[in-house]
Formats: C-alpha cells, sequence, structure tokens
C-alpha cells in the first residue's frame, strides 16, 4: 500500500510540473524554465520550514510566490523571442537557477548540527513530514489536494474567457492582438502562473524526498515538465494527468518487469505515441467523445 | 453469473490457493533480499556488477546449505534487483515497492544522491513513534559520500573509509618514496564524493604527513577542456598530481596533462576510479597510478568470489565486492537474530535484521576484517591497486 | 594572474570553440535552415562516433577512417530521425515533432549506454602534435578541426547555393506548398537534407571525440545545449555565424573559467546568451530576409 502512495505521490508532484508547462504552452511558448522555477519554489520552502520553523502550507505559499514573481520578471524579456530562441533562452534560465544554487551556501547551526543548502552538497533533512508523524498516505493525500486544486481552478479557467483569450494567443497572435488582446499581458500572465505553479510543485518535491541539490533540477526536468502537456494533450487539463499516468505509472514503474528493456521502451515509445497521436493522448477529439460519452449517460 | 454461482466460484479458487500454499511452507523458506542500485547511465556498470555480485554470493550460500532460521528450518536466499536509475524519486519509489515486498533487507543504492534522500525518508531514531519515516533496513554497497549513514538508524553501510585509506597512502609514500614532497590537487567540483575527497581527506591527510600543497586545479564532472587545469598543474610542478575525479575527467585530465608534457613523478586517483572504467577510457595515460581499494584479488575469498561473479555476468570490484560481503554479513546476523522468514513475520525479521546490524563491531571481508562503527558506517581493510599495462595490479598490501 | 596565462587561455578557448563551431553548424542547418527542431542531432552524431569505434575495431583501420564510417553512420541516422520523427508527423504540429525528438534523443542515449555499459571508450588520436610557440602551446588537432568546420562551411554554402538540392531545400523550408507545386518532391529533399546535416553530424561527432580523447554518454546534453547556444548567436541558419559563435563561445567558456573558477562559468556563458537575445536577436550575422 506504501508503494502505491508513494507512486500516487510522485505522480502528484509530476502532474503539477506538468500543469505549469502547461499553461504557458496554451500561449505559444515553449518554455523550458519550469525547472528553474521549481528549484526555487523548493529551495524556498525548504528553507523556511527548516531554518525558520514555518507551517508548511504557508512555506509553500511563499516559494510558489516568488517563484511566480521571478517567472514574472522572466516572462517580460521572454516576449521579444519566439520558437527556438525562446526554447534556448529558457534552457539558458534553468541553467542559470540551477548554477546558482550549486554556489549558494546558507548555513545555520542547530545545535550542534549545521543545517541548511551548501551549495553542490545540496539541502539535506528537509524532514517536515516524517517529523510531524505524517504518513505517506497523509503526504499523498495533501499533494493530491493541492494538485486538484491547481487543476480545478486551470479547468475553471479553460472554460472561461481567460481560457479562450490564452488560447487565442497560442493560436495566432495576430489574430488575437487584432481582436484587441493585449499580447504582453496575456503572455506575461501565463509564465507567471506558472512559475507559480512550479514553485509550488517544488516545494512539495523538497519536503517529500527530504533532500535536494542543484543536479535535481536540470534540463531534463524541464523537458519532462513540457513533455506531460505535450504527450497528454494540449485541449485538455486531464491531458497532462493522462500523461503522467502513462509515463510514470506504465513506463516507469509498470514496465520494471522488462528489466533493461524498459529504458529502451522509454524513449521509442515516447516516438511512437507522437507518431500516432500527435495532438496528444487525449487530443481534442477524443475530449469532444468523452464529454459527449458522459453527458450522454445522464439520459 | 449469478451471486450464488459467484460466489462458489470465489470460494473454490480461495480453496485452492491456500491448499497450494500449504505445501509451499514445508519446502524451504525464502529469505527475499532486494538489492537496487543504477542499471543506467553513465553508472550502469555498477548496477550490473552489483546484482552479479548478490546473486553469485546468494548462489554460493544456497549451494553450501542455506541460512538456519530461527526454528530450525533453512532458507535459501532469493535475490531481486531494480533499477532506480540513479534518481532520487525512483530510488525512494523502489524502496517503498521493497518495502511491500517480503523482502528483509534493501541492498543499495548506487548513487550518493539517492541514497541522501532515501536515508532522509527512513525513520531516524528505532521506536520513535512520532517519527513517520519508513522502517525498513537499508544496507549500502556503493553510495560513498561522506556521513550519510548517521541520517538514519535503518540505515548502514559497507563502504570504504577514505579518511583511513588515503592517510595510509600517504604514510607509506612518506616512507617509501622520501622523493615526494610537494603535491598538486585535480577536483570534480560538482560530484559530492570527488569533491569531499579531496579537501575534507586528500588535503588534509597530505598536509598532516608533511607534504607541501601546491594548489588545486577544479572541473566539472561532463568537462572535456582541460587546458586551464593542465596549465596550473605544470606552472605548479608537484611531485604528486592527486586527481579525485570519476574515470571521464580523470581520463580527460590525464589526458591533458600528457599533451602538454606536464609528467609529474606519480599521481593519484579516486578510489572510485579503480575499476575497468578507467582503463577502457585510458589505459596507456592512466600507467602507473596509484590508486587505494577496498577489493583485489588478493585471498582465496576475493578470488573464489570473482570468479563466482564472474559466472553470473559481472566482475567484481571495490563497489560490487561490497555487495558480495553483505550477502554473507546479512547470512550472520539472519542467523545471531533468529530470523524466521515466515510470511506474517517480514516486519518483525526486518527489526531483528536491524538490530543485528548495529550490534556488529566487526564482519569479515573479502580482504580481510573490516570494522564496524556506531554510526552504521564501516572501516575496511585496503590495499593499494596501480593500473600496469592495462590491468590493474596489487601495488602494496597493507594488511599482510 | 600572467598575461601569458591570460592569453593562452583565450587561445585554448578559441580552438576548443573550433569543436562547437563544427557540431553548431549542423545544428544551425537543421534548425534555421530546414526549420526543424531536432533535439536528437547531438545525440545521433555522438552515436555515430561511437559506431564507428566499434567498427574500427572489429575490422581493423586507421584512426582518420573513423571519421568517414562516422559520417556514414551519421548519415544513416540522420535518416532513420527523419522517418521515425519529422515523416509521419503533420508540419502543423511543431510540438508533436518537438517532443519525438526528445523520445529519439533518450532513446539513442540509452542505446549507447547499453553497448557500452556506460563506461567511457577511449577514442584513438586522428591528428597529432602540439604546436610550441615559445611560451604558447597550440593544440594541432583542434586547429585542424577548425579547418575541418572551415571546410565543412564551403562545402555546405555551396551545396545551399549553387546546387539544386540545396535551392530545393531552401525551397522546401520557406514555402512547403509553393516547392511542391513546382515539382520538388517534399519527402524526398527533406530526407536528403536529414542524411546531408547527419553525416555532418556524424563527421563532427567523430572528430569531437577525438579532440577529447574520449566518448561518453556524458558527452550528448552538453554538446545539445553549447550546439543550441551557438545556433543562437550566430543566428539561424548562417553558416558562417555559427564558426564565429562557436569560437567565441569557446574563448568565452575558457575566459570566463580563467577568471571566476568553474563553478561561474556557465552562468556567464548564458549571461553572455542573453546579452545576444537582447541586444543582437537575429544573431551575430542578423538575417534580415527570414520569414516565421
Amino acid at each position: 500500500m506504501d508503494f502505491y502512495l508513494g507512486l500516487l505521490q510522485v505522480m502528484g508532484v509530476h502532474t503539477q510540473l506538468g500543469l505549469s508547462a502547461y499553461v504557458v504552452l496554451q500561449t505559444g511558448q515553449v518554455s523550458l524554465a519550469q525547472a528553474g522555477f521549481m528549484a526555487i519554489g523548493a529551495y524556498i520552502a525548504a528553507m523556511l520550514t527548516v531554518l525558520s520553523g514555518w507551517p508548511l502550507i504557508a512555506a509553500l505559499i511563499a516559494g510558489a510566490l516568488v517563484a511566480g514573481l521571478t517567472a514574472c520578471l522572466v516572462g517580460f524579456p521572454a516576449l521579444r523571442v519566439h520558437g527556438l530562441m525562446l526554447v534556448v533562452a529558457t534552457i539558458a534560465f534553468t541553467e542559470i537557477v540551477r548554477l546558482f544554487f550549486f554556489n549558494f551556501d546558507y548555513q545555520i547551526a542547530r545545535g550542534s548540527l549545521r543545517v541548511g543548502p551548501l551549495g553542490g552538497e545540496g539541502f539535506r533533512q528537509i524532514r517536515y513530514f516524517p517529523e510531524n508523524g505524517w504518513t505517506t498516505l497523509h503526504v499523498a493525500i495533501f499533494i493530491w489536494t493541492v494538485v486538484a486544486l491547481v487543476m480545478a481552478a486551470l479547468w475553471w479557467m479553460d472554460r472561461s474567457r481567460a481560457g479562450a483569450v490564452l488560447r487565442a494567443v497560442g493560436e495566432d497572435e495576430i489574430a488575437a492582438q487584432s481582436c484587441g488582446i493585449n499580447l504582453t499581458a496575456v503572455k506575461v500572465s501565463a509564465m507567471t502562473a506558472g512559475g507559480a505553479i512550479a514553485g509550488l510543485a517544488g516545494g512539495l518535491y523538497a519536503h517529500y524526498t527530504t533532500h535536494i541539490e542543484q543536479s535535481n533540477f536540470t534540463i531534463l526536468l524541464a523537458t519532462f515538465a513540457i513533455a506531460y502537456p505535450i504527450l497528454g494533450g494540449l485541449s485538455s487539463v486531464f491531458g497532462t494527468v493522462a500523461a503522467v499516468i502513462f509515463i510514470q505509472g506504465f513506463l516507469v514503474e509498470g514496465l520494471r518487469f522488462l528489466g533493461d528493456w524498459r529504458n529502451l521502451l522509454f524513449g521509442a515509445l515516447i516516438v511512437l505515441v507522437m507518431n500516432i497521436r500527435p495532438s496528444g493522448l487525449l487530443d481534442a477529439r477524443t475530449m469532444a467523445t468523452l464529454r459527449r460519452l458522459f453527458s450522454r449517460k445522464e439520459h | 453469473m449469478t451471486i450464488p454461482r459467484l460466489l462458489a466460484a470465489s470460494a473454490f479458487v480461495t480453496t485452492m490457493a491456500i491448499s497450494s500454499a500449504m505445501p509451499a511452507a514445508a519446502q524451504e523458506r525464502e529469505i527475499r533480499l532486494s538489492g537496487f542500485g543504477a542499471m543506467s547511465g553513465v553508472v550502469r556498470s555498477f548496477g550490473i556488477n552489483s546484482k552479479a555480485a548478490l546473486e553469485a554470493a546468494a548462489d554460493e550460500i544456497n549451494k553450501s546449505g542455506g541460512v538456519k532460521l530461527g526454528d530450525g528450518t533453512k532458507g535459501k536466499i532469493v535475490i531481486d534487483y531494480f533499477d532506480d536509475r540513479c534518481n532520487a524519486e525512483e530510488g525512494i519509489s523502489v524502496t517503498r515497492r521493497i518495502a511491500s515486498t517480503s523482502s528483509l533487507v534493501g541492498i543499495g543504492p548506487t548513487c550518493s544522491n539517492v541514497a541522501e534522500p532515501l536515508f532522509g525518508v527512513l525513520q531516524k531514531k528505532v521506536g520513535d513513534a512520532g517519527d513517520s519515516g519508513l522502517q525498513f533496513p537499508i544496507f549500502t554497497d556503493v553510495a560513498i559520500k561522506g556521513g550519510l549513514a548517521k541520517i538514519s538508524e535503518w540505515a548502514f553501510r559497507n563502504v570504504p573509509d577514505e579518511g583511513a585509506m588515503y592517510a595510509a597512502l600517504f604514510q607509506w609514500l612518506k616512507k617509501t618514496r622520501p622523493e615526494l614532497k610537494t603535491i598538486f590537487g585535480g577536483v570534480e567540483e560538482d560530484f559530492a564524493h570527488s569533491r569531499a575527497t579531496w579537501y575534507a581527506v586528500m588535503k588534509e591527510v597530505a598536509a598532516k604527513e608533511g607534504f607541501e600543497i601546491k594548489g588545486e586545479a577544479k572541473w566539472l564532472l561532463a568537462d572535456t577542456n582541460f587546458t586551464n587545469q593542465a596549465r596550473e598543474a605544470r606552472r605548479a610542478a608537484a611531485d604528486i598530481v592527486a586527481i579525485s575525479a570519476h574515470p571521464f575527467t580523470t581520463c580527460g585530465m590525464l589526458k591533458e596533462l600528457g599533451r602538454q608534457g606536464v609528467k609529474p613523478k606519480l599521481v593519484i586517483g579516486l578510489t572510485s576510479s579503480s575499476s575497468l572504467e578507467t582503463l577502457q577510457g585510458c589505459a596507456a595515460e592512466a600507467e602507473a597510478i596509484i590508486i587505494p581499494t577496498s577489493f583485489a584479488p588478493v585471498t582465496p575469498e576475493a578470488r573464489a568470489a570473482a570468479d563466482r561473479a564472474a559466472k553470473f555476468n559481472g566482475s567484481l570490484d571495490l563497489h560490487s565486492g561490497a555487495a558480495y560481503e553483505i550477502v554473507a554479513i546479512l547470512k550472520d546476523v539472519i542467523e545471531g537474530e533468529g530470523v524466521l522468514a515466515k510470511p506474517d513475520t517480514v516486519q518483525a525479521d526486518r527489526a531483528k535484521i536491524r538490530n543485528g546490524l548495529s550490534k556488529l563491531t566487526e564482519t569479515k571481508g573479502l580482504i580481510g576484517i573490516s570494522k564496524r562503527t556506531e554510526e552504521g558506517e564501516a572501516v575496511k581493510p585496503f590495499l593499494f591497486v596501480h593500473a600496469k599495462g592495462g590491468k590493474w595490479e596489487v601495488l602494496h598490501n597493507p594488511t599482510k | 594572474m600572467l598575461i601569458v596565462d591570460l592569453v593562452q587561455s583565450i587561445v585554448d578557448g578559441l580552438l576548443f570553440g573550433a569543436t562547437y563551431a563544427l557540431i553548431g553548424i549542423g545544428f544551425t542547418l537543421v534548425f534555421g535552415v530546414m526549420h526543424k527542431i531536432n533535439m536528437a542531432y547531438a545525440a545521433a552524431s555522438v552515436g555515430a562516433a561511437y559506431a564507428a569505434l566499434r567498427l574500427i575495431a572489429l575490422i581493423g583501420g586507421p584512426a582518420w577512417a573513423s571519421l568517414l564510417i562516422a559520417a556514414a553512420a551519421g548519415g544513416v541516422f540522420g535518416l532513420i530521425i527523419y522517418w521515425l520523427c519529422f515523416r509521419f508527423i503533420p508540419l502543423s504540429n511543431p510540438l508533436a515533432t518537438l517532443m519525438s525528438t526528445v523520445g529519439m534523443f533518450l532513446l539513442a542515449e540509452e542505446i549507447i549506454v547499453h553497448t557500452t555499459d556506460g563506461m567511457p571508450q577511449n577514442y584513438p588520436v586522428v591528428v597529432r602534435g602540439i604546436l610550441d610557440m615559445g611560451e604558447f602551446m597550440i593544440r594541432g588537432d583542434l586547429v585542424f578541426v577548425f579547418v575541418c568546420a572551415l571546410l565543412a562551411m564551403v562545402v555546405l554554402l555551396y551545396l545551399l547555393y549553387r546546387t539544386k538540392l540545396g535551392i530545393a531545400t531552401r525551397a522546401v523550408s520557406q514555402q512547403p506548398v509553393a516547392a511542391q507545386l513546382v515539382g520538388i518532391r517534399l519527402n524526398h529533399i527533406n530526407a536528403l537534407t536529414f542524411i546531408v546535416t547527419g553525416m555532418l553530424g556524424g563527421f563532427a561527432g567523430a572528430l569531437i571525440g577525438s579532440a577529447v580523447g574520449l566518448l561518453s554518454p556524458l558527452l550528448v546534453i552538453p554538446l545539445t545545449i553549447k550546439g543550441l547556444i551557438v545556433t543562437v548567436i550566430g543566428g539561424l541558419g548562417s553558416i558562417p555565424g555559427a564558426i564565429i559563435a562557436g569560437l567565441l563561445v569557446g574563448m568565452a567558456e575558457n575566459v570566463f573559467q580563467y577568471f571566476r573558477g568553474v563553478t561561474e562559468r556557465d552562468i556567464y556563458v548564458m549571461l553572455l546568451l542573453f546579452v545576444f537575445l537582447v541586444f543582437r536577436p537575429g544573431g551575430i550575422f542578423s538575417n534580415t530576409v527570414k520569414r516565421d
């Protein structure tokens, strides 16, 4: 049972990370910066609970706010670049954040121990959960509550004008501008929201792995962040969840019995999925079909 | 299917299941030990070798009569091995998976960046009811970053104590090579193990033995351009160059030193680099490098173990050798603590094994007796090897 | 800090930048001329070098033969990548092709790891020689890499601007529909260009392997990132830009390392990239003619 709950935790945090990229992808911006925002959220939240004894929720919110603020600042220069240039710029941002934490020392003495981030050694003993008696079940429920809240917010936004505006910018910027949409406001807001969500994911990550270091927040993680919404389909938040279940549940854990072949299948299956379902696992047509099915049941 | 039929069918199935399980209890009982480590990425060879070592050791014990359990029955060891891909989240997930089976101990991980988070997830102090950490014993074979076992009372390691090894090396050099007086370091900065070994071990110990530290050159673990660093080494013109880095950058630095014509009188390497990888990468440039290690086929046990591991498609080195030793240590602990290995005694057995491991003061290793510390670490016997003609040969064996 | 050391650092950096220039040319062709984001390019190039090494070990042969074998292997891998990641995915889905090349990258890296158990492989030296010029040392093999980059540039510029294949390639990337209307076979041309850039990539991979002296899976991600940075600084699609940018990045890297040490070096390289993105988003030789 513990194992499945642990797996749920991992899927929750990764869904959160995927959702942070989902928001930004809707405006047509391919951002590999989510890992950087996640790092910021992770370190801030961990420092607050470990060094300053803050309660968990407050620390997580603080981490998300700082990450969101950073995303806002990154969003403005990001406006000037498109396509590949944006990809490279966001890669550079993630690397800068990672290298910053590589050089970041902030330790205070706690009795005979020194706690806090120590550059390349990382930040150990983030034991808020075990020290406060949270079981795997508690943590899993907590993580998924956060994820569910974020998903609900995004789903609600999708069905409101804000969602339409985001997608309009993603589809065709010039047409959107012609309708009077303020491109700057939309893109920066999306980036900020994505950053805050990623920061929240980072805070959760720090607490359930109990140890974070710069090598956790790499370009590869950022690539996974955009992989989830792209593989799952950008038409709905459920696509991201589906992709996380596919990758973390099926590919990583489910295929364990294949031993060595699992890793080879990983890349191969991603290529396959993108070839047979280029708009993602749950693309617009599938979602429409599902909606029809569910609405028919009511009659 | 109607309800009565369903009930009848499930009753039938259940009876069959129970009856087929019962005869199994009369056979040898299974002692499940689960290894986990990196089977992917640049550290893939570590996982392969550890797995082979575990299987070889288990096979040997099973062939010579198995393990004596607490109620007098015999148990045979079953090994499974999981790939954690050197990833913290996956390592924790794998450990939870292992803990949900009948496995009694987790043997691993390979990577220190998995070990540290994993130990943090374990219960810190045994018996602390307010600590909801995982209660599952982990016995590490490879992850070598200093001071990790003290993170939790459920964590134990069988990894070499580099402080003692390099201290002995420098003392021996002082005695046998008195012409060597100065030392220059090369450090892989972004890997906790290599970084700590230069600053906290090599540098301190060399200074204590009276060597003059001329400085150090730094690089990152994926670097490929060592022109600056080799030039710094050239300027320092030290007798000894000590490279605290893994095979990829060790080879890169050695090649650049060769290109720039820097010929120190002696090159010393990092313990983990005394493996096949370094020789695959740069056998020519690594010629005569001296590295302290905790495994070489210098005793009959070591040689036999190496042969057995080869039959399971792995090679024995200081890392997988530790895994081999762990199985033997666990056999002793299981027998000593009266572990029952019954399906309903799993958690009790795990606690017994943990207790047994924490009580150990010394264990029998493949090349000699290892001492065990209160923190759950090991102080293993070691020897010095050097690269000669593309192979690692024993240079000096202090245990003799 | 000696002036000699600083100058040597600059020279060494420029020389090592030749490797970035060589791989950057391929990147800028793929990303800039063909407008395809192929995240598996560096992985395929290193993979081709591995294949060459394996073949040389099996059948024997001089070190320089590995360059040709790697080029051939690179061409094959390029074609495979085209088939698996681009051929069947509709053009209107750039995200899908991006993700499929990411999957390909993971697959390529995993194949490399499986066949070598992750261990570094020694790469034979193709060009020997250190040129001693008084106080300074110049790595002959890196000069050779630079010469190769210049040669590649000449060949590719000729290919792009003086041959039918080149015109067809540029036509297809600018206006795929119009190109088809004038009788250019889209898939045929695309496949050919992937083969050509793949061959260049394989050649670059082998040469880089020989310059570094080792092949390891650790090479792939840094090369991918450097290739992307060089492409952006040099300007998407500009081959001379890629060469200059490669040398510039190599030099900047080494100089930053000399002044600020290895842990901060890459921060400054990234900041350099940002400076270019802000002030010269079109690259060193700003291409004014570009249709998105």
